[in-house]
């Protein structure tokens, strides 16, 4: 009997030891979006990972003078650093992978139409016609770190620098033994490791109809990368209609496809951030063949009209709502 | 005392000091707060159960934040792209941000998830 009740008195020891032991945590507005960092362990390293940030943030900018970006949209010419040139390789491979759904060379369209300005302005057919022939992967030319722009073309890394951000801050924070963090960079969460409590992750995806409430959870332990892309992110009215910020690069209009967002799951940052675009652009009938052709992500379509499909890898995951199930 | 009864004692004491542990971990009761913050630095908490009008300035920015029915909303806005306008009144859950004029609306009472997508 003394057996029990130092086995109970322990039990109660421990549960009276359960306290807080959270992470360490900052909050900072970069990249025209706010970001939150999490970090269990050494709290000195949140220091180095808003550094890391900035770093980056200083060479993808399209509007700061000094970036690198903005050097090669105003002479398009550029001599690239390491990280410049990794994303932009990383851009093209991934826009042709997509057949340009994503494409970062969106920029003269983006800005016309005033989503980097606040200046709404709907575009017309003949101001479309002029900026349509500076879209396309094929006027940006990498050779190493030599980047070339032809005929006015200008690159927008908006579409895949948050994700690529993550993913070098997790880096960054893992060489320097952090085993666990989480990056909330604007609504793309990327997680490095598993909580200490051995709890798992849960990431809400944000309803399209009440963008602070959930309309479903992500559970899962590990690392992970999650992004969502959905038209009610951005967007301006005018005239009785609405305008989102998710340009189809083919036409140069806001794309249109029946989906209020998509939700990409993967390893990789950077992959996460330019397919959410990309599938959200596809709609989903060629999302769902592009995710069928691969074998690196899975994703949670929301429907306009509010039906939630789930990949069969991201199906286990989801809760907290109806759903069907998209198999192979 | 018979050996069931201590049994008995140590379970509820158990079950109590678990209850316990859970509402800690769960940050107790904060619900009814929004928290209002300028370039990172506080500066006004709300009380969401009393309707209110909040107008934020920081230079020429400003945000004109309303308290009603339990649920906090900019209604309007200095900023360009009114996202933060645009964005459902709430009480809960993922902040409210205003990019441009460096606001955020936080709130006390404890979310069920670790992050947000979208």
């Amino acid at each position: 009997m003394k057996k029990i009740l130092s086995v109970l008195l322990l039990l109660c020891l421990f549960l009276t030891a359960c306290s807080k032991d959270g992470p360490a945590e900052t909050e900072i507005f970069a990249m025209d979006t706010y970001m939150r960092i999490r970090i269990w362990g050494d709290n000195d390293l949140l220091h180095d990972a808003v550094d890391e940030i900035r770093r980056l943030e200083r060479l993808f900018s399209v509007t700061d003078e000094d970036s690198e970006v903005y050097a090669l949209n105003q002479t398009g010419n550029a001599e690239l650093s390491a990280d410049t040139a990794e994303i932009l390789e990383q851009a093209i491979t991934l826009s042709e992978r997509t057949a340009g759904a994503f494409d970062p060379t969106v920029y003269p369209l983006v800005s016309a139409w005033g989503f980097t300005t606040g200046e709404a302005h709907v575009l017309t057919r003949e101001e479309l016609d002029v900026l349509l022939p500076l879209v396309g992967t094929e006027h940006l030319r990498l050779e190493g770190a030599a980047a070339a722009l032809t005929d006015g073309a200008q690159v927008d890394l908006g579409g895949i620098a948050k994700g690529y951000t993550a993913q070098k801050c997790l880096e960054l924070l893992s060489e320097k033994g952090v085993q666990t963090a989480m990056l909330s960079l604007g609504g793309n969460v990327q997680t490095l490791g598993t909580k200490p409590d051995g709890t798992a992750w849960i990431i809400g995806i944000a309803n399209p109809e009440a963008p602070s409430e959930a309309i479903a959870t992500l559970t899962f332990t590990g690392s992970m990368a999650i992004v969502t892309s959905g038209g009610y992110q951005r967007y301006f009215d005018l005239d009785g209609t609405r305008y989102h910020h998710i340009l189809n690069p083919e036409t140069g209009i806001p794309a249109e496809t029946g989906l209020s967002s998509v939700t990409i799951l993967t390893q990789d940052g950077a992959t996460a951030d330019a397919l959410s675009t990309a599938l959200y652009v596809m709609g989903m009938e060629r999302g769902i063949e592009f995710w069928r052709e691969s074998n690196d992500f899975e994703a949670v379509f929301i429907t306009q009209s509010g039906t939630i499909y789930a990949t069969e890898g991201a199906a286990p995951l989801l809760g907290g709502c109806e759903f069907e199930e998209i198999t192979r | 005392m018979k050996t069931k009864t201590w049994l008995l004692l140590f379970s509820l004491l158990c079950l109590l000091l678990a209850g316990m542990s859970v509402w800690l971990l769960l940050g107790g009761e904060q619900a009814g707060y929004a928290e209002v913050y300028s370039d990172g630095e506080l500066v006004v908490t709300l009380d969401l159960s009393k309707d209110t009008e909040y107008r934020f300035e920081r230079g020429e920015a400003w945000n004109l934040l309303s308290v009603r029915d339990g649920k906090i909303s900019v209604i309007s806005a200095s900023c360009p792209s009114q996202d933060c306008v645009h964005h459902a009144a709430s009480d809960h859950g993922a902040p409210i941000v205003c990019l441009p004029n460096r606001l955020v609306i936080k709130f006390a009472r404890s979310s069920a998830f670790d992050a947000m997508v979208g």
